[in-house]
């Protein structure tokens, strides 16, 4: 929150936060969410890339709060994974 | 459903010895483990839990609602009603804002939502509580034969209770036709309830248009937005609504929990069904669900701001699907207009090939059909039958869903699958054949036998 009147990122602090977030999506052992989180995060990412200051300081914050949210839900759903993993996992490998 | 129903028994089940259960799946991703895992019956193997494309059924939760939702399960457990301490604040608090974002979505007052168990039970309220709280006046119903279960059984309730009610047929392509639903409007009408999203095909009714008209003959407009919310842009004043339904587990939301929109200017009544302490204003009794309504409103944000990108990937995914279906075999026909349709839904039927196989042999990918699937009548969909699909297409029917979790490789998947199976059915039909030899089926024989 204090961070969206903060300055915008620098780019190391973007890239590192970009990182963060497939690292964390990589933890989800739910094939669809994973692949959403890596998805979206590069989507966000590659859209947000010409934004002004302002813009890009809310959505730098609002990124590290989906880390946050991101990083709590991968360990919610390791705990409940479903003993038989997606079809999509299984001939993948 | 039916298919779901099969589906269980496989997925508990694994090959060999039944005292082994599936524990290897979750530690190992070693390809012979994958192998162990795999389960055949009747023939098919199964590999896993299916690929989900039941949208229109429900979705799965957004971790992002979830994660919103987890306090209140734990410490942040106050009855919302409590008005002398502070676990009776926070939770009224957390419900407050998410009546704002339930309200904020479709551009409603939040004063103007009562939180409710889902669609359901909204639309129960909408149409029964509304005729009921002005039966001296209002005696007629105009509703359209595609409506969900419980508007129709609602208008059969009334109908029962001696109110009178209109059907209004759909088009073949699953559209109301706007002049006719005009005329259908009398002065001691009362309600006219169409849905927004059909939640078997997609289409979309002309909100707006229905709107203005029920506006000019100054008649509540009711709405089943069930499907809609979230994936289209509703605007309660824009479209002219008076009465709206709403549900959350359509929208990545948790089951059990949905919202009414009342409008308040002018003011809607409507008899409540609940007697008990007065919550939601009294149009709704009970101790409001914190955890749910709180995932509601998290379901709602997120869909206001994902609303857009949601869209473009449920379009590319779809058309994605039909040009991969479409590619390979033919004699397909589309259900309900592509035109004004929510892209998360393709309902396709395959002509020459017998429903219960096809659905049999699409057992790793979780679809509806329009087959006897809802009920446990041997009928076909009604909806499918509203627009004039002949039965035996009706059972060959296929519902699609499309979500913001579903992936290229799923639907890429989803095209094999389907394409094979069709393909494996044909070879083995008589009827393909004959129609592809240039013979005209229908001059020969009645074509009930193979429904
Ligand atoms: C159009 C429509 N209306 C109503 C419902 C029922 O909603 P709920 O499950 O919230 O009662 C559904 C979903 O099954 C639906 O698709």
């Amino acid at each position: 929150m204090a961070a969206a009147a903060a300055a915008a990122p620098t780019r190391a602090e973007v890239l590192s936060l970009f990182r963060s977030l497939l690292r964390t999506g990589r933890q989800f052992s739910d094939y669809n969410i994973r692949e959403y989180t890596r998805r979206r995060a590069a989507d966000a990412f590659r859209e947000n890339r010409a934004l002004g200051d302002a813009p890009a300081a809310a959505a730098f914050a609002d990124g590290k709060k989906q880390l946050e949210v991101a990083k709590r839900q991968a360990v919610v759903y390791s705990l409940y994974a479903p003993k038989a993993k997606s079809i999509m996992e299984m001939k993948l490998q | 459903m039916s298919l779901s129903r099969r589906l269980l028994p496989i997925l508990l089940r694994p090959r060999g010895s039944p005292t082994r259960a599936l524990s290897t799946a979750a530690a190992s991703a070693a390809p012979a483990a994958a192998e162990e895992e795999a389960v055949t019956i009747k023939g098919v193997r199964i590999s896993g839990r299916p690929l989900y494309m039941d949208m229109q059924a429900t979705t799965p939760v957004d971790p992002r609602v979830l994660d919103a939702m987890l306090p209140f399960y734990l410490s942040r457990y106050g009855n919302p009603h409590s008005r002398t301490h502070l676990y009776g604040w926070e939770s009224d608090a957390a419900v407050e804002e998410a009546r704002a974002r339930v309200a904020s979505l479709v551009g409603a007052d939040p004063r103007e939502i009562f939180f409710t168990s889902g669609a359901t039970e909204c639309n129960n309220i909408a149409v029964k509580g509304m005729m009921r709280f002005y039966r001296d006046r209002r005696r007629h119903v105009v509703t359209t034969q595609t409506e969900h279960k419980c508007v129709l059984d609602s208008c059969r309730y009334l109908q029962q209770e001696g109110f009178e009610v209109t059907y209004l047929p759909v088009r073949s392509d699953g559209l109301v036709d706007v002049a006719q639903l005009a005329d259908a409007i009398r002065p001691d009408t009362g309600l006219v309830s169409v849905m927004a999203v059909n939640n078997e095909i997609g289409v979309v009714q002309p909100l707006e248009e229905i709107g203005r008209i029920c506006r000019e003959k100054g008649v509540p407009f009711h709405t089943d937005a069930a499907q809609a919310l979230g994936k289209i842009p509703i605007d309660v004043n824009q479209m002219g609504i008076g009465l709206m339904s709403l549900s959350a587990h359509k929208i990545y939301g948790p089951k059990g929990v949905g919202a009414l929109y009342l409008r308040r200017r002018p003011r809607i009544r409507v008899e409540p069904q609940m007697s008990g302490g007065g919550q939601e204003r009294g149009i709704r009794s009970g101790t409001v669900p914190t955890p749910l309504v709180v995932g509601f409103g998290a379901a709602c944000e997120i869909a206001a701001k994902e609303m857009d990108y949601d869209h473009r990937r449920a379009s590319m995914l779809q058309q994605r699907l039909l040009d991969g279906i479409r590619g390979q075999v033919d004699d397909i026909v589309i259900n309900g207009s592509m035109e004004h349709r929510y892209p998360g839904n393709l309902n396709l039927s395959f002509a020459y090939v017998e429903g219960e196989s096809l659905l049999m042999g699409l057992k790793e990918v979780a679809v509806s059909s329009g087959s006897a699937c809802t009920s446990a009548s041997l009928e076909p969909s009604y909806v499918l039958r509203a627009l004039g699909v002949e039965e035996d297409m009706a059972h060959t029917s296929i519902r699609f869903g499309i979500g913001r979790f579903t992936t290229e490789e799923e639907v890429d998947r989803a095209i094999e699958l389907t394409v094979h199976q069709v393909k494996k059915l044909r070879d083995m039909s008589p009827l393909y054949e004959m129609a592809k030899a240039g013979i005209d089926l229908k001059s020969i024989q009645p074509m009930s036998g193979i429904g």
